[in-house]
């Protein structure tokens, strides 16, 4: 009897495995934008990339999100200023920016969310709790915008420094990312 | 003539001189040794003993280690300059510090905090975790670098590239202090040059225009040479104030050799009592648009335009 109902059971449960095994529903980083802001005393500057990679996997109602940005893709229109950027920041050494976070997946109907992001870079981790961020779902897209307040000193990085004057040690990063859930 | 001509030339190299002597510490202290101390601790402040500090020269790959003490105290004696540091102790994660300048005058005081490696820590990271209410989970279904698509190239670190940066940017620095340097008697030499074009009978005035220009001759060759020998980035496409700022150099430099030739056979043809006449005769013009072309470089990489 034990027998029987194993043969009827066993092939059902082995086709059910990989359903519980394998994600829910992915996302895919369709486009990027991300946006570096330095202070100085004499002038502002921007810092942008477009190159930003991304995937999200949803199990269990949890969204796990991972970005990867390349630290030479940033382009501030001055290449000067951006291989410092790319030295003190150790760039070549840790070439990647990688930001990490993990979402209820029921947050993708909402108009902003708070976001935990354990972001590397420069060699160092840092967390930032609480990260607001707006989202505009359109079907199968989400477009996601908002800033992280991040700081040089977050990353042990010394601020670079022009005519001997070093730059703010505030370096917000505006976000602009659309996903595509597959 | 000859007299004036000897004046002048003694006044200029005292200045040269007196410049000779402050260079050393102008340039990051190029001579004698400096001491780099520091603590090396664990993530909790406690002493890590027996830790090896190493610290490479960026320019020469020159090393020197030193063992932490008991207490964690490490104390390296070395040449002025600037370093690259390795703290390394079993059950640690390697640290770098990509740069350090050691100088003669002040003690530099680095101090090296380890993190512990993974197997040590891997219960302390699962705290942290879990502290933090949507971290990032240790989950199967992370998405993982490979999955983004990255090839190996992108993802690995380039040590090599990273000393270049250094070296680049610690000689970039040295140029654009010493541009700023330079500014001080090169305005000083322009502004003096009608009152030595012999309007007044003494040659005071011609004595210091000379001085001065010789020294600004002298800082300025300083200056070329911390950019012209900083290396460049293999795959590195020019853009921006840098492209504006290296032609100005086409104009300033040439200018920069051929304003004191012209100057000497200006200076030669007044103390001879003539009228300056011929080619010295664009000696002021030629200094004024070097002069011109110095400022609108060192202005395009400090202004946005």
């Amino acid at each position: 009897m034990n027998k029987r109902i194993l043969i009827v059971f066993l092939p059902a449960l082995l086709a059910a495995l990989p359903m519980f095994a394998g994600a829910d529903s992915q996302w895919l980083l369709q486009q990027s934008t991300l946006t570096y802001h330095v202070s100085h005393p004499l002038h502002q500057s921007e810092g942008v990339s477009h190159a930003a990679k991304g995937k999200g996997v949803c199990h269990a109602g949890q969204c796990e999100f991972l970005i990867a940005v390349p630290v030479k893709s940033f382009d501030s229109g001055d290449s000067n200023r951006d291989l410092h950027m790319i030295q003190v920041t150790r760039g070549a050494e840790f070439p990647l920016v990688t930001v990490r976070t993990r979402l209820p997946e029921s947050d993708a109907t909402a108009s902003t969310i708070n976001a935990d992001l354990e972001i590397q870079f420069a060699g160092q981790t840092a967390q930032y709790k609480q990260v607001p961020f707006k989202l505009d779902k359109q079907g199968n897209e989400i477009h996601i915008t908002g800033t992280i307040p991040a700081t040089l000193t977050d990353f042990k990085i010394d601020p670079p420094s022009l005519l001997t004057m070093p730059v703010k040690n505030e370096i917000p990063v505006r976000v602009d990312l659309t996903w595509h859930q597959q | 003539m000859l007299g004036n001509l000897w004046r002048s030339s003694v006044s200029g190299l005292l200045v040269v001189s007196l410049f000779g002597m402050l260079a050393p510490s102008l340039i990051a202290q190029t001579a004698g040794e400096g001491v780099l101390t520091g603590r090396v601790t664990d993530p909790s402040g406690g002493a890590v003993a027996n830790a090896s500090v190493t610290a490479t020269r960026i320019d020469s790959g020159q090393k020197q280690t030193a063992n932490a003490g008991p207490d964690g105290t490490y104390k390296l004696e070395l040449p002025a300059g600037n370093y690259r540091l390795t703290f390394e102790a079993t059950g640690f994660k390697t640290l770098e510090i990509s740069s350090a300048t050691v100088n003669v005058t002040v003690p530099e005081v680095l101090d090296g905090k380890l993190e512990r490696s993974e197997a040590v820590n891997s219960n302390l990271a699962l705290t942290q975790q879990e502290n933090l209410p949507n971290a990032p989970s240790s989950s199967m279904t992370a998405p993982s670098l490979s999955d983004l698509g990255l090839s190996p190239e992108q993802t690995r670190g380039n040590p090599q590239e990273q000393a270049l940066l250094d070296k680049r940017t610690h000689m970039l620095k040295i140029h654009q202090r010493m541009g700023l340097i330079t500014t001080i008697p090169l305005v000083a030499t322009v502004i003096l040059g009608p009152g030595a074009g012999g309007k007044s009978e003494g040659t005071a005035a011609r004595d210091l225009h000379v001085a001065l220009g010789s020294l600004t001759g002298d800082l300025y060759g300083i200056t070329a040479y911390y950019a012209i020998r900083a290396p460049r980035i293999p795959g590195t496409k020019k853009r921006g104030p840098i492209k504006f700022h290296e032609a100005m150099a086409w104009i300033h430099g040439p200018g920069m050799i051929a304003t004191p030739i012209l100057g000497i056979m200006a200076f030669d043809q007044k103390n001879k009592g003539e009228k300056v006449h011929g080619a010295a005769s664009a000696h002021g013009p030629v200094a004024i648009v070097t002069a011109g072309a110095f400022g609108a470089a060192l202005l395009s990489v400090s202004v946005k335009f």
